[in-house]
């Protein structure tokens, strides 16, 4: 006998063995997280002969709740229900038609299922006109079912109610519009307290603009209009001025200097835009190329919100680099623009190869053009019309 | 078996997806017919039809050249015309793009490579082994010539197949 085995583990082997196999069968490519293999069923498997008919008590029993059609009712219903068929429909299907996944189909999947169509109209083409005989009828029978003490009212229902044609009753009363259906039902409206909530925020967004706009310089104020931003905002985004060198326009009256500077501008979570200005003042280039960058902000796609989707190129000039994806917690291991590039746009685990040349201003512009190249793998999906799984999101359950 | 043709065909592919044709033909090979049905199987083009030196008719339906066409039918091979055949690619674009984006070869003429099912798992993964650089981009596939036909590189990994003969790698990405 093993000594590291005790004794009761001979009684032990009399109870249910513990599942040879992994709890986990397989792995699954979905982002459910996985059932364990030993896991008793949530539902008990029902069969036909559990299906019992109500015995005498039980209708006794029943019978004092429900009233006497309530019962009949309840009876013709189990009188119709085959037991069998009921104890098939409750189950897990296992004929060659079945589906090969566990769906309730409650959701309509754009990739996989049929479009959900407008409903059909109900227009009725076979309508046809009441004839005088009709109308004359249809009077006679509001005489006769008038009730004794008939008002005018009545007389003004009846004739709202009165159908001009023979077909589809819809087809009359709610006929095919092609205008658009209104955004409210009769009565709606948006709920008071909100407009007013959105009242007060708009009248305290002009006034906070109105004081701010007397210190604002033109160009700020046109910035803040075209973008929408308030100066908060604007001085919560990130910019940097990458790149500065003076440029020379060579003229009859000579060389003509004037300050370069490219800059950076984004939120930190996924916004970047890149600006350039010319100026004969420094500090005008700078504050005139932030605002282009403000301006030219743009949505980087961003995998778990860190790094990049794929390994991507860009090129401009003779400026060839290149952008790689990396796991988490790697950091950005790239040169110093393109690292302020990152830390703008909100992305933390990169790293970058820049060849051939390395031009400053080229450099910045083929990161941006590399970042923008990045392809959504749901698009990839659906140009392949293939499923695409991240398997990370598997692994972890969902949980990054 | 020489890669000349098969270079030819990928170099072909890129040609013709640049110049956005929907249609487009490459030599009849057992090869290239392989290769044609494991892009298709994959998605990167539509349709592969055996024809003539000109396009087969369009299915009445699909709107492009279609193997299990009912009206139109595929002109069967016999021995008079066995030298004319051409097979038949349909093209994908999506957004503006082209589904197959570049294709490439990772073995050349010149310098065939050999990979074992330890080196294309780290392939697969993303990481470089031997001559052959990771798939690391969203929609980008390596296809293999194996003893079981031509197979994508995740298959082979599932299947465990050893001692490869690389071919053919495309590029989603522009």
């Amino acid at each position: 006998m093993n000594i590291t085995r005790p004794a009761r583990c001979l009684l032990c082997s009399f109870t249910r063995a513990a599942a040879p196999s992994t709890r986990v069968p397989r792995r699954q490519f979905h982002p459910s997280p996985a059932t364990l293999s030993n896991r008793k069923p949530k539902f008990p498997n029902i069969k036909a002969q559990d299906y019992k008919p109500y015995s005498e008590e039980q209708k006794v029993a029943l019978a004092k709740e429900y009233s006497e059609a309530q019962m009949a009712a309840v009876e013709a219903g189990e009188a119709a229900i085959d037991p069998k068929d009921l104890a098939e429909q409750m189950n897990e299907r296992n004929d060659p038609m079945s589906f090969k996944y566990i769906d309730d189909f409650s959701v309509i999947e754009p990739g996989v299922d049929r479009h959900q169509r407008a409903p059909e109209s109900n227009s009725d083409y076979n309508f046809k006109l009441k004839s005088e005989d009709d109308f004359v009828k249809d009077f006679g029978q509001f005489i006769a079912e008038m009730p004794d003490n008939a008002t005018g009212a009545d007389f003004v229902r009846w004739a709202d109610n009165l159908r001009v044609t023979h077909g589809k009753e819809e087809s009359e009363l709610a006929p095919h519009s092609a205008l658009v259906p209104d955004l409210f039902g009769p009565g709606e409206t948006i709920d008071e307290p909100r407009v007013e909530e959105r009242k007060s925020a708009a009248e305290k967004g002009e006034k906070e603009r109105s004081a701010e706009a007397e210190e604002m310089t033109d160009a700020l104020k046109s910035l803040l209009l075209a973008t929408g931003y308030t100066e908060s905002q604007v001085k919560g985004l990130r910019t940097k001025t990458l790149v500065s060198h003076s440029v020379t326009n060579q003229t009859r009256l000579g060389k003509v200097r004037r300050a370069y500077r490219l800059s950076i501008a984004g939120n930190g979570n996924g916004l970047l835009g890149i600006g350039e200005a010319k100026s004969d003042e420094a500090s005008d280039a700078k504050i005139q190329s932030q605002y282009r960058a403000i301006r030219n902000m743009q949505p980087i796609p961003r995998y778990e919100n860190r790094t990049i989707y794929g390994d991507v190129k860009g090129k401009v000039g003779a400026t060839e680099l290149q952008l790689m994806h990396r796991p988490p917690g790697f950091g950005l291991r790239v040169q110093y623009l393109i690292y302020e590039m990152c830390r703008a746009a909100g992305i933390h685990d990169l790293s970058a190869r820049v060849g051939r040349s390395r031009n400053q201003m080229n450099t910045v512009k083929a990161a941006y053009e590399a970042l923008m190249t990045q392809r959504n793998p749901e698009q990839v999906a659906h140009a392949l019309g293939r499923k695409i799984v991240d398997v990370r999101k598997v692994y972890y359950a969902g949980k990054i | 078996m020489s890669l000349v043709n098969l270079s030819a065909v990928c170099a072909h592919l890129n040609n013709a997806t640049k110049a956005r044709l929907a249609l487009t033909s490459i030599p009849n090979s057992n090869l290239h017919l392989k290769l044609s049905l494991a892009l298709q199987n994959s998605g990167y083009i539509s349709s592969v039809a055996r024809g003539g030196p000109t396009p087969p008719p369009a299915h009445s339906i699909l709107g492009y050249p279609a193997v299990n066409d009912e009206v139109e039918g595929i002109e069967p091979i016999t021995r008079d015309n066995v030298a004319s055949r051409r097979l038949w690619l349909g093209l994908k674009y999506w957004q503006n793009e082209s589904v197959l984006g570049k294709i490439k070869m990772v073995s050349k003429p010149t310098r065939r490579i050999n990979i074992d099912v330890e080196g294309l798992r780290r392939v697969v993964r993303g990481e470089e082994s031997g001559f052959v650089a990771g798939i690391r981009s969203p929609g980008e596939s390596l296809y293999l010539s194996t003893d079981r036909g031509i197979l994508e590189a995740r298959e082979c990994v599932e299947k465990k197949l050893d001692y490869d003969l690389k071919y053919v790698r495309t590029h989603g990405c522009a």
